[in-house]
């Protein structure tokens, strides 16, 4: 078990800081690194090492908490404690900041692309999501600022294919959002972690969520549409979610990241302990009541914290993941069953 | 001898009696001056929401004027963001401080004005915003 998950590569991506996190563009050529020392920075491979093509410097005056790459794989936004967000154009080889987004209070914790590249969600400590438009000029516009966490607002993810939000917060829930007469509102309240919850992943279906947290356990949680077959009760026209597994007893620190594998549905931690974890559903198990094995474990995987991870989206099997202590590490995962 | 049992009686339960006493005193001048601070608490809090809502609802009106007439797509969506601010003002109960979406509403309030203020593009001094923010009933 121990060998299905490969370490092809390490490289100290951020010196002498923490590096946030990492997000891979939809073609899977380039991933985006992040870090304390304020600044952005593009990888790509060359031959068997992945080198540096692009540090973006100029954008933050502090730490750089998360970033993102549009559907289109032209533009990255990028997160900051500065309670701003860039947006970055991508000119041949190197990146120009074409807007500077402001309006959050203070940190903002992170940023995410909805699937039709049109709007953009960013949240901050200031307890706010923001919903942003984007014209076809590249301007971008505030279409809602949405009050509904009682806490620090963690991270921000859309859903695979419509245009459904969801956060993650220090007030221990998941909320769920969908747009309605021209402004956005909170559709759904998911209860059952006991503390921070720090990140979210849809499956590739999008009828799943998977919510990692400080309580040390990931939910999954699914989607019941009105009149299900199972009889799971919902309000009115929205899609009531239900919590249907929980991965307990797995990690012996907080969990800082959850990644759903979309092409192979794997689903990879990132823990306090400094381990990286991969589980898999296991063959046959009750749609409803489904149970997950963990396939692979690196207990020190990084020296420190493990702060993100992030499956390749073309490649199956590449994971990053990156760390406290600065590094980013490439890993292979060997599929079970030699699929 | 049974007068006598009263006496020793009264003697005894004295005690008893006076606490009783005691308590019933106590409790409803506390409970006089519980009121008394309940409402002027209210008052305070109830002026500050009163205030920062009026605050919200001068800003929207000044820009109603200033906008008028300006007639491009992006003044019509400005426009459309400041008349749902408005609506919401004034559909806010003010006399009724038990209805049980206040707070929700007033942070509906709030969310539409930092809308507003970065679709024109203004910094607006949030400082009322943010003790309305810290309330806590």
């Amino acid at each position: 078990m121990k060998d299905s998950l490969v370490l092809l590569g390490r490289i100290l991506a951020h010196p002498d800081s923490r590096c946030w996190f990492l997000a891979w563009n939809p073609a899977g050529t380039l991933l985006a690194s992040c870090g304390g020392d304020r600044s952005v920075r593009i990888w790509g491979r060359e031959g068997d090492s992945w080198i540096c093509k692009s540090v973006l410097c100029e954008g933050h005056q502090r730490t750089v908490r998360k970033v993102a790459w549009s559907p289109c794989g032209n533009y990255l936004a990028s997160a900051s404690f500065d309670a701003t967000t860039c947006i970055w154009k991508k000119k041949d080889d190197d990146f120009e900041c074409v807007t500077t987004l402001e309006g959050h209070e203070n940190e903002v914790k992170s940023v995410a692309w909805a699937p039709s590249g049109n709007l953009l969600a960013t949240c901050s400590r200031d307890k706010s999501v923001w919903v942003w438009e984007v014209d076809e000029e590249d301007e971008y516009e505030c279409v809602s600022v949405l009050n509904s966490h009682t806490q620090d607002v963690k991270h921000v993810v859309w859903h695979p294919s419509q245009e459904l939000l969801a956060s993650a917060s220090y007030d221990d829930t998941v909320k769920l959002y969908r747009e309605e007469e021209d402004d956005w509102v909170c559709c759904a309240t998911l209860e059952g972690h006991e503390s921070t919850v720090w990140s979210l992943a849809f499956d590739p279906s999008g009828q799943r969520l998977a919510s990692c947290s400080d309580d040390r356990t990931v939910r999954i949680w699914h989607q019941y549409l009105p009149g299900n077959e199972q009889g799971v009760a919902c309000s009115g026209s929205d899609p009531s979610w239900k919590c249907i597994c929980t991965l307990s007893g797995f990690h012996s620190r907080t969990i800082y990241d959850v990644a759903w594998c979309q092409l192979t549905g794997a689903l990879a931690t990132a823990c306090g302990d400094d381990a990286i974890r991969v589980f898999e559903e296991d063959p046959g198990s009750d749609l409803q009541q489904p149970t997950f094995s963990v396939t692979a474990h690196v207990p020190q995987a990084h020296s420190q914290d493990v702060n993100c991870v992030a499956w390749n989206p073309k490649e199956r099997g590449l994971l990053a993941s990156c760390s406290d202590d600065g590094e980013l590490a490439f890993w292979k995962y060997q599929l079970s069953e030699g699929l | 001898m049974a007068g006598s049992q009263d006496m020793f009686e009264a003697i005894v339960m004295a005690d008893e009696r006076f606490h009783g006493e005691g308590y019933q005193e106590g409790y409803e001048k506390g409970s006089s001056l519980g009121m008394i601070e309940g409402r002027q608490y209210g008052t305070l809090h109830g002026a500050k929401i009163g205030s920062e809502i009026g605050c919200y609802q001068g800003f929207a009106f000044a820009w109603r004027c200033l906008l008028h007439g300006c007639t491009t797509e992006k003044d019509s969506k400005k426009m459309k963001v400041l008349e749902s601010l408005i609506g919401m003002i004034q559909k806010f109960p003010y006399d009724d401080p038990t209805y049980d979406k206040l707070h929700e509403d007033l942070d509906r309030i709030r969310g539409k004005f930092k809308q507003l203020c970065s679709l024109l593009n203004v910094h607006p001094d949030f400082k009322v915003s943010a003790e309305g923010s810290g309330l806590s009933f």
